[in-house]
């Protein structure tokens, strides 16, 4: 079948955090055909763009560059446009009053979209003085809440901006029939707000299912990077309200990634039936090699690893390396042959830099004469006796397969951020086979499950308490260990995230199947029988297309636009 | 029993105090890593429900208008910002429609970027100078390629006072528009050089000969109005800013804008009508194109004879009006109009010349009639006054209405 992958941060040109699930799902799913929608991804040169997989057949993108002025709009397009702007507008400005809004969101933002559809772009419409004029009367009417109320003229041209790049998907040329969101099965978004917002017009337009998949949440993004006066926020701030309510409304199935996602998409109005919790995948192969090892480690036998404390990410402020090693003072304190090993991959930007020489100060403060730091040049068997020696060891991260080897290197993986989103490096030491102590944040109580011990942030003593009863019994290390291997490799695997979607692109098909009418009928115009099968929906090229056997002649006329996929 | 809660909003005061509704805590809670079960610690489900107690309990002043003094500078500090973000977050390869300076963080500066600007449009008055300079005192084959350099040069600086400062467009023209007004611009520049001249050629009788005699002060004039252009195009976008800020509506702003505008075109033609009055003696001396074969040369401006510098100067000051008002309507989002308002002129002085030719058929002769009326009564000058006058007039109604929109002085 046909999917249409909607992604924001511009794969597959761009780089975003989108880009490696989608390129993974993409090259995973290679019976469909995939079109791929990305806003905000800069239009490559001819031959210049990566190498896409072939089951890709079309690549559309939207620049993120402001586009050119469409033309003004006639007397009877402006009053149009006034009625459905002023519906939205009182909607955003009237939510969550306690009388209840006037204005209906979603009528104000499909009547934009007919229109933009039929008479061209918004742009100019959105930028014109009717908008700010909408505007204003929508915030001054009796409806609207105390912080629309006060707003200045400045703080409507603001949020006039503001909507204008919001509603910007509304004006692209993508809905067309044949060689736009029409032509596809099933629209699959890869977040949910305004990456979705033509996934939405589609299923308005052409009746196309949608499915959202969510590993981050767009509207807590957006809380977090909001600028600009009181009004214009809370304007902006319902205003993504109302859309991600409405694009969990219109979507068929919605998958967060973790249940920390699945709560804000519950509290922002997704239906409980609608939600099915897809973990990331991760690359397993890597780390099979260690993670089946059976060594001393693992058997739970007392070598110089395997008294041994290993912590490996990016230093930055959020991973919180003071606590970890004011616990690790108070393990050494109960334990004097541990050791901790800081193997940190390279920060970015100049903050973790700074952190950086702020833990290495501290580590020389608490453990004088034992800490020693380890660029990248300094290697070789000097360097591993000199790490055997030392109590405190800053590494850094080898390229490559150094990853698993960096696991491999302790008994005990520890992490102690303070904020987290989806645990991937805890994840890659469950798929190690390590036991692990963790702090209590983000999605790690549930990335876990009782594999490994969780203590809360920020708590040096519960810290060290964890680790030193991982470090006094060997058994229970292996046992962990075992179980959080198998517990990643059935849920955090890149074939478990593949099959659930294959499935779920299944469900969707089966139950609200797009049926065009220009594919039922026949050159002369006469019905076309058999022209959706029950097997047009089977995953694979079931006809068409080049795939005729060997004894036959390829088929002409009849079934020439029957062939799907 | 100390409050747990309480304590949690001494924590994060800024963050509630700065927030907008519950959720928004919500995400800053979650940010600094509380989790549901840190949640239990303070007696709620979960975090969402701890923020709304956050939300209500807080003393916000976020809801309360504060002092008009806070506000603007909130407002006016949050301009830049809000451009910035809208700039980070999507337009990250803006083309030609770059930042127009509101979000140079050097200083607070209004619409027209930095100050490179002041300089470059005094570069057209100075190449004009110059070039007319060099035309009337060489001979020859000199004089025309002093000439033609000169023109190349005057284009050339005229290129570049337009592309920065005040008087840059916005940029987002489509390329049909920017055609019709290139096409309009050069030609009603070459008829306020040539056109007296040619159009009392043609109502003498005589066939076009040679080289048209020039009108150097005009055009000298016109060039040195450039700067005076970009200076009144940026006190009128600078109060025209301010305004908004202060302004309690878009009636409000409307009524304070129009006099604003009709008081800054009306401080153009001053500055123009004093700077033809400088330079129209200096170089009202004519400059024979070529030797005439009736022996009698025909001076640049008819006008020079009767009316003196004033009337002189009137074809010049209503051409510059117009193109002033032409670009400030370009300049706040209005290329069409500002196009349909210069090719309206040239159209208008086309006709006029082409109606004086056509005369020339036989039996036609009643077309020449009122072009050669208005000639005789009010010489040559007239007709190019008239065309542009018209025109710069309901180009201003045009502005009137138009620039008075809170949406034509977005900051972008």
């Amino acid at each position: 079948m046909r999917i249409g992958l909607l992604t924001d941060g511009g794969y597959p040109y761009a780089s975003g955090e989108s880009r490696v699930w989608c390129d993974r799902l993409v090259r995973g799913l290679a019976q469909h055909e995939f079109h791929l929608y990305a806003l905000g991804a800069p239009t490559p040169r001819a031959g210049r763009g990566p190498a896409l997989p072939p089951q890709v057949a079309r690549v559309r993108t939207a620049p993120a560059r402001e586009p050119r002025d469409s033309r003004p709009y006639g007397r009877r397009d402006r009053r149009r446009f006034t009625t459905h702007f002023r519906q939205l507008a009182d909607a955003v400005c009237g939510e969550r009053n306690e009388g209840g809004g006037g204005g209906d969101f979603a009528a104000g933002l499909y009547g934009l979209a007919d229109l933009a559809r039929e008479r061209g772009g918004l742009r100019s419409a959105l930028r014109s003085e009717d908008a700010v004029r909408a505007l204003e009367s929508a915030c001054r009417a009796p409806g609207a809440r105390r912080g629309p109320h006060v707003a200045t003229l400045s703080d409507h041209l603001a949020l006039a901006e503001r909507l204008e790049h919001a509603l910007r998907p509304l004006s692209l040329p993508w809905y067309g029939e044949e060689d736009g969101l029409g032509a596809v099965d099933l629209c699959h978004a890869a977040a949910g707000g305004r990456t979705a917002l033509p996934g939405l017009l589609a299923k308005r337009f052409f009746g196309v299912s949608l499915l959202v998949t969510e590993y981050g949440v767009p509207l807590r993004a957006h809380y977090l990077a909001a600028e600009g006066t009181p009004a214009v926020r809370a304007l902006l701030a319902a205003f993504h309200r109302l859309l991600a309510a409405e694009v969990y409304r219109q979507a068929a199935v919605i998958t967060p990634g973790t249940t920390h996602i699945r709560r804000w998409q519950e509290k922002c109005g997704a239906d409980r039936a609608k939600l099915r919790t897809v973990h990331p995948g991760m690359d397993a192969d890597r780390f099979a090699a260690v993670g089946e090892r059976v060594d001393a480690v693992t058997t739970g036998g007392d070598t110089a690893d395997a008294r041994t404390l290993v912590w490996v990410g990016r230093v930055e402020p959020t991973k919180d390396l003071v606590t970890l090693l004011h616990a690790f003072a108070e393990v050494r304190r109960a334990r004097p042959e541990a050791r901790l090993r800081l193997i940190a991959a390279p920060g970015r930007g100049p903050a973790s830099a700074a952190y950086l020489a702020h833990c290495g100060a501290l580590a020389a403060r608490l453990f004088p004469d034992e800490a020693r730091f380890f660029s990248q040049d300094s290697g070789g068997a000097d360097g591993a006796a000199a790490v055997g020696r030392a109590a405190v060891t800053f590494e850094p991260l080898g390229d490559g397969g150094g990853l698993a080897e960096a696991y491999a290197a302790g008994c005990v993986t520890v992490l102690s951020s303070v904020v987290e989103g989806f645990p991937v490096g805890l994840v890659e030491a469950m798929l190690c086979g390590r036991a692990t102590v963790s702090t209590d944040v983000g999605a790690v109580v549930e990335v876990i499950g009782g594999t490994g011990l969780v203590v809360a942030p920020r708590d040096p003593r519960a810290l060290a308490d964890a680790c030193l009863a991982l470090l006094g019994d060997p058994e229970r290390r292996a046992r962990l260990g075992a179980a959080a291997r198998a517990r990643a490799l059935e849920l955090f695997t890149v074939d478990q995230n593949l099959a659930a979607f294959r499935s779920l692109y299944l469900e969707l098909l089966s139950r609200a199947p797009v049926r065009r009418d220009a594919e039922t009928v026949d050159a002369e115009g006469g019905p076309l029988p058999f022209a959706h099968p029950a097997e047009a929906f089977l995953p694979g090229l079931w006809t068409g297309r080049g795939s005729t056997p060997a004894w036959a002649e390829p088929a002409v006329g009849a079934y020439a636009g029957g062939g799907r996929g | 029993m100390a409050d747990p809660v309480k304590a949690l909003l001494d924590r994060h005061r800024v963050l509630c105090q700065r927030a907008v509704d519950p959720l928004e805590i919500a995400a800053g809670l979650e940010a600094h890593g509380l989790t549901d079960r840190t949640a239990a610690r303070f007696r709620h489900r979960d975090v969402f429900s701890l923020a709304e107690e956050l939300y209500a309990r807080v003393p916000r002043d976020g809801d309360v208008l504060v002092a008009p003094s806070a506000a603007d500078a909130t407002a006016t500090g949050a301009a830049p910002g809000a451009s910035g973000v809208a700039e980070g977050s999507g337009v990250t390869g803006a083309g030609t429609s770059g930042p127009s300076g509101a979000s140079r963080p050097s200083r607070p500066s209004g619409p027209s970027g930095g100050l490179g600007w002041a300089l470059t449009v005094l570069l057209p008055g100075v190449v004009g100078g110059a070039a007319l300079v060099g035309v009337a005192s060489t001979g020859g084959a000199v004089r025309t390629a002093v000439g033609a350099a000169g023109g190349v040069g005057f284009a050339v600086a005229l290129a570049g006072s337009l592309r920065r400062g005040p008087l840059r467009g916005t940029g987002r023209m489509r390329p049909g528009t920017r055609a019709w007004m290139g096409l309009a611009f050069c030609f009603l520049v070459a008829y306020a050089a040539y056109g007296d001249g040619v159009l009392g050629a043609l109502l003498d009788g005589r066939p076009a000969e040679g080289p048209w005699p020039l009108a150097p002060a005009q055009l000298l004039g016109l060039a040195c109005s450039v700067a005076p252009a970009a200076w009144c195009a940026h006190l009128f976008a600078v109060r025209a800013r301010r305004s908004l800020a202060h302004s309690r509506g878009l009636a409000d702003f409307a009524a304070g804008t129009r006099p604003l505008l009709v008081a800054t075109v009306a401080l153009y033609m001053g500055a123009l009508t004093a700077l033809l009055t400088l330079v129209g003696p200096a170089f009202g001396a004519p400059v024979p194109a070529a030797p005439a074969p009736h022996g009698a040369t025909r001076p640049f401006a008819p006008l020079e004879e009767g009316a003196g510098t004033m009337g002189q100067a009137l074809p010049a000051v209503a051409l510059g009006t117009l193109l002033f008002v032409a670009r400030l309507l370009t300049v706040h989002g209005y290329p069409r109009s500002a196009a349909t308002g210069l090719l309206a002129a040239g159209a208008a002085e086309a006709l006029a010349l082409g109606s004086v030719l056509a005369g020339r058929l036989p039996g036609w002769e009643p077309l020449a009639r009122p072009v050669g009326t208005v000639v005789g009564t009010w010489g040559a000058g007239a007709v190019p006054a008239l065309a542009c006058g018209a025109a710069a007039l309901a180009l201003l109604a045009r502005a009137t209405a138009v620039l008075a929109r809170a949406s034509a002085h977005a900051p972008t």
